[in-house]
């Protein structure tokens, strides 16, 4: 019984260590420190450019994948290229990644799921 | 004949310029999207292959992000397998008409 208990110990331990866990609030300051307002807007869904997406309420999951593949880049297997992004992507921590992921899913926007 | 080639040269920019932005319509995209709402029509849907993560939101993006978004799966900027094959099947006119089709849901 004891070594089952430690197993699973072991188990779970191994799962939480695996997904890095997403703190909106320093998401907010990661988000600050790496300018992302600047091109996405202030409020996160007003973007300077049309050709920018909107990032307010967006799932926070899709947004950790949307950074990891424009860190790996455009000849990566599962990568985005992009000149812009690519740079800004590249210093970030997978700790920064899930924590500004966090925020700005965290923030009202006005994207839906429709047919 | 000046007048002539000034005449095509004229036509041949209203041609570029038109390649390059091509008006979307909404409409015309409802026969479009078959493809698209098997997985972004659902709410919560979960892509699986290669990482799993809640597919993007696409009701209310930008038209011009969708529209760029689309055509780096088609350049290969973008290398997701499922979408890379999606947006390979997709003309200029079919990219403009789906993202005008999400940007105006609310």
């Amino acid at each position: 019984m004891k070594k089952m208990i430690s197993l699973l110990a072991v188990l779970l331990a191994g799962v939480s260590l695996h997904a890095v866990a997403g703190d909106a609030e320093a998401g907010k300051a990661a988000a600050a420190k790496y300018n992302c307002a600047s091109c996405h807007g202030a409020d996160y869904n007003s973007p300077v450019d049309p050709s920018y997406p909107k990032l307010a309420g967006q799932h926070a999951d899709y947004i950790e994948h949307a950074l990891k593949a424009y860190q790996r880049g455009g000849s990566a297997t599962n990568g985005r290229g992009n000149a812009i992004m690519g740079g800004m992507a590249k210093p970030l921590s997978k700790q920064d990644i899930s924590d500004i992921a966090a925020y700005l899913s965290s923030l009202p926007g006005t994207l839906v799921v429709r047919k | 004949m000046k007048k002539l080639f000034l005449l095509l040269a004229l036509a041949g920019v209203t041609q570029l310029s038109a390649a390059a932005d091509v008006a979307g319509d909404a409409n015309a995209a409802k026969n479009k999207v078959a493809m698209c709402i098997g997985c972004h029509g659902i709410a919560g849907y979960k892509a699986t292959y290669p990482e799993v993560y809640r597919v993007p939101m696409l009701g209310g993006q930008s038209e011009k992000y969708i529209a760029a978004a689309l055509n780096a799966y088609k350049k290969g900027e973008r290398n997701h397998p499922s979408m890379v094959g999606i947006a390979k099947g997709l003309s200029d006119q079919d990219i403009a008409d789906i993202s005008a089709y999400y940007a105006q849901q609310k």
